[in-house]
């Protein structure tokens, strides 16, 4: 059985290898015995339809990218909306959830709008970056992740927000980040979240397959787990 | 002269002597002085001729080139060394040259500027030269990204600079966007250059002007090379100083500057010639004669050591010192790997993300083209480290061999695996924070 995966601008929003997120969920679903198709839409495409799509992921960016890859895909915003409340799952990392409050300030004042599925706006400076290691915390479920936080901006309401920020290792002045909307997760960790949170890639394959009606099957990935433990540990461990 | 200043100074000095004693060299004096007087460094009197350089790679290899250029010529020089290049450090080193009057003793400041604190330096004063080498996703965790630090250093730009631009770089390059009297070097088309871009990411792909896509001649490596943006025209300027060939014959290894100025190198690695070229266009543009900027080039050996050789039981082996959290980086050490054709192993150890810093972030592995050692005859890759499992994972979805996969989380274990294990030859592929866990297990050898 074929599913597809649509990288959403990975030349245009794939700062911090990025990539590694659709790699791994490809290899999980490869190894859940479909055959994967990733389709790749960019900036400069006139064509982005969520139709037939199983997966959607989009990673962190320039601001300056993030403001143009807004405006490209409100031009899709439709598609999108209606994909969510099919519960397509869909993962957004960095600063690209963003995109999806009501809008944001940029260092300069200016103002892009999101596609204004959540109601928080992000507003950005330029004196420092907010970055560090840090813990997220689903008090829902108990459930905690870690990764690394790059960013220039906050929200400036965090009643939409799911989860808390339980420890951080730098500089991010925030006390809750990441959206949920049926399958969709967004959440400001950058880079390969899949690969230090496994449970994650785990909950997002196991809908993919409940989806197409076939079963899932645990399997274990011992490196993205030891590396959660170990990390989740030594981040647990440092003294701020 | 104002007390405040002359009070600084003094504190300045005292402490500089006092820590000197004490053996520590730091950047403390500095901070006093600073404490005293916020705005010391506008008041001291500087002499005509100051050059600073920045850049994500090269800074101080560049500003050590430039300074033994410059003193090779007779000049008095001033400069930073390694790790002084913040606020508190330019303050230390500039005060501790200057009289109590607060006059600057060289005839030349040459500045080590650190990306992200050149906004604050020069808020005070202004060099008459600003070098930029070129800006690529480093140390990301601080740095945010390359365009943060484009902008940043925008901040320390002023109107009544000369600006030496890397013309190969696309975002240093736009620096010079409608500004006179820049100074360019670049490099012409050359043997190892690519018609395609090779990596995992291409941050060349869309102008820094307008975002439209750029197409690029050839690349000289990742974002580096003659590119033109298809849309508003902004493109590789022409160049006053120019890399135009590299020979490497017989174990003796030259390089060419603007078709006459031969300059024999330790080695031709693009990277190094690039700092080398930045420091002959800053020499030359600074009024040292380019015959004798050349000359003394070529008598500098590079002290940085990249490349350590060692053996480690009956194997023989080279370190090819790279830094995490720098793709570009492990992307020159890979092409070394795989422009050896021998059989042989690799071992890459990631323990310590870095040494100044703490930070669990290892996104940076996934923009490294890990891929190109497919095919490269290798015999073992051996991953070393508390990060094992990151470079495990991505080295499966690299497609790696998994039959040729070691994976350990001690180095002392990894090395010990290679000396009863392998009879290839060792590259070991690492960074500053971890080499010492591998070259103190090994015997080193001096370079021939
Ligand atoms: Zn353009």
């Amino acid at each position: 059985m074929n599913v597809n995966i649509l990288f959403l601008y990975p030349d245009f929003m794939s700062l911090y290898g990025d990539n590694g997120n659709v790699r791994i969920m490809q290899k999980r679903l490869e190894d859940q015995g479909f055959e994967v198709a990733v389709i790749k839409r960019t900036i400069t495409d006139n064509d982005i339809s969520f139709e037939g799509i199983d997966f959607v992921y989009m990673g962190s960016g320039f601001e300056s990218n993030r403001n143009l890859a807004a405006k490209h895909l409100a031009q899709f915003k439709d598609g999108l909306a209606k994909a969510i409340d099919d519960c397509v799952p869909m993962l957004f990392t960095g600063n690209s959830y963003d995109i999806l409050g009501k809008g944001i300030t940029t260092a300069d004042g200016s103002f892009t709008d999101g596609l204004g599925i959540f109601n928080y706006t992000f507003k950005e400076q330029l004196e420092k970056r907010y970055t560090g290691d840090v813990i997220l915390a689903d008090k829902e479920t108990g459930d905690r992740y870690v990764g690394f936080v790059n960013r220039a901006g906050v929200p400036d309401k965090e009643d939409d927000l799911a989860y808390d920020v339980l420890k951080v290792i730098g500089n991010i002045p925030l006390k809750k980040d990441s959206v949920k909307k049926n399958n969709l997760l967004g959440i400001s960790l950058i880079g390969p979240v899949l690969l230090k949170n496994p449970k994650i890639a785990d909950s997002f394959v196991k809908i993919i397959c409940e989806r197409r009606g076939t079963e899932f099957k645990e399997i274990e990935y011992p490196h993205s787990l030891k590396s959660h433990v170990k990390t989740l540990k030594a981040l647990l461990d440092t003294d701020i | 002269m104002k007390i405040r200043v002359f009070t600084a100074i003094v504190v300045c000095k005292i402490v500089r002597c006092l820590a000197k004693l004490f053996g520590r060299g730091s950047s403390l004096p500095g901070k006093y002085a600073l404490k005293i007087c916020p705005d010391i460094l506008s008041n001291l009197k500087l002499p005509e001729l100051s050059i600073a350089v920045t850049g994500s790679n090269g800074k101080t290899s560049t500003v050590e080139m430039i300074a033994h250029v410059l003193k090779s010529n007779g000049l008095k020089v001033a400069y930073n060394k390694e790790g002084s290049n913040q606020i508190e450090g330019v303050v230390t080193f500039l005060v501790g040259d200057c009289t109590m009057g607060g006059k600057v003793k060289s005839d030349v400041i040459l500045l080590e500027a650190d990306e992200r604190y050149s906004r604050y330096i020069f808020k005070y004063f202004h060099p008459k030269y600003f070098v930029i080498n070129n800006l690529y996703r480093d140390q990301m965790t601080r740095n945010g990204h390359p365009e943060f630090i484009k902008s940043v250093i925008g901040q320390a730009v002023y109107d009544d600079m000369t600006l030496i631009l890397n013309a190969d770089d696309p975002l240093v390059s736009s620096f010079g966007k409608d500004r006179e009297g820049t100074i360019y070097f670049g490099a012409d088309k050359l043997p190892t250059d690519k018609a395609e871009h090779e990596g995992i990411y291409n941050d060349g792909k869309y102008c820094p002007v307008c975002k439209k896509p750029m197409e690029y001649e050839y690349y000289h490596y990742n974002h580096i090379g003659k590119f033109k943006c298809t849309e508003c025209g902004f493109e590789r300027h022409d160049t006053d100083h120019t890399l135009t060939s590299t020979k490497e014959e017989n174990g003796k290894a030259s390089i060419v500057i603007d078709g006459k100025y031969d300059i024999p190198v330790f080695f031709t690695g693009i990277y190094h010639c690039y700092n080398i070229l930045a420091a002959f266009t800053a020499a030359v543009t600074a009024g040292i004669d380019p015959n004798k900027a050349a000359e003394s080039l070529g008598g500098y050996i590079l002290k940085s050591g990249r490349i350590s050789d060692f053996t480690l039981g009956k194997l023989d082996g080279r370190l090819l010192l790279s830094k995490h959290e720098n793709s570009v980086s492990y992307d020159r050490s890979i092409d070394v790997v795989v422009s050896d054709n021998r059989r042989k192993s690799v071992m890459f150890i990631v323990d310590a993300i870095s040494r100044k810093y703490y930070t669990s972030d290892s996104s940076w592995l996934w923009d490294i083209n890990f891929e190109k050692l497919k095919g490269a005859n290798i015999d073992k890759i051996i991953l070393a480290g508390q990060y094992c499992d990151d470079l495990a994972v991505r080295f499966e979805l690299a497609g790696a061999d998994e039959s040729k996969i070691e994976i350990f989380e001690q180095v002392p274990d990894a090395a010990e695996y290679c000396a009863h294990n392998l009879d290839s030859f060792l590259y070991v592929i690492t960074c500053f924070s971890d080499k010492e866990k591998i070259l103190s297990i090994v015997t080193r050898r001096e370079l021939a």
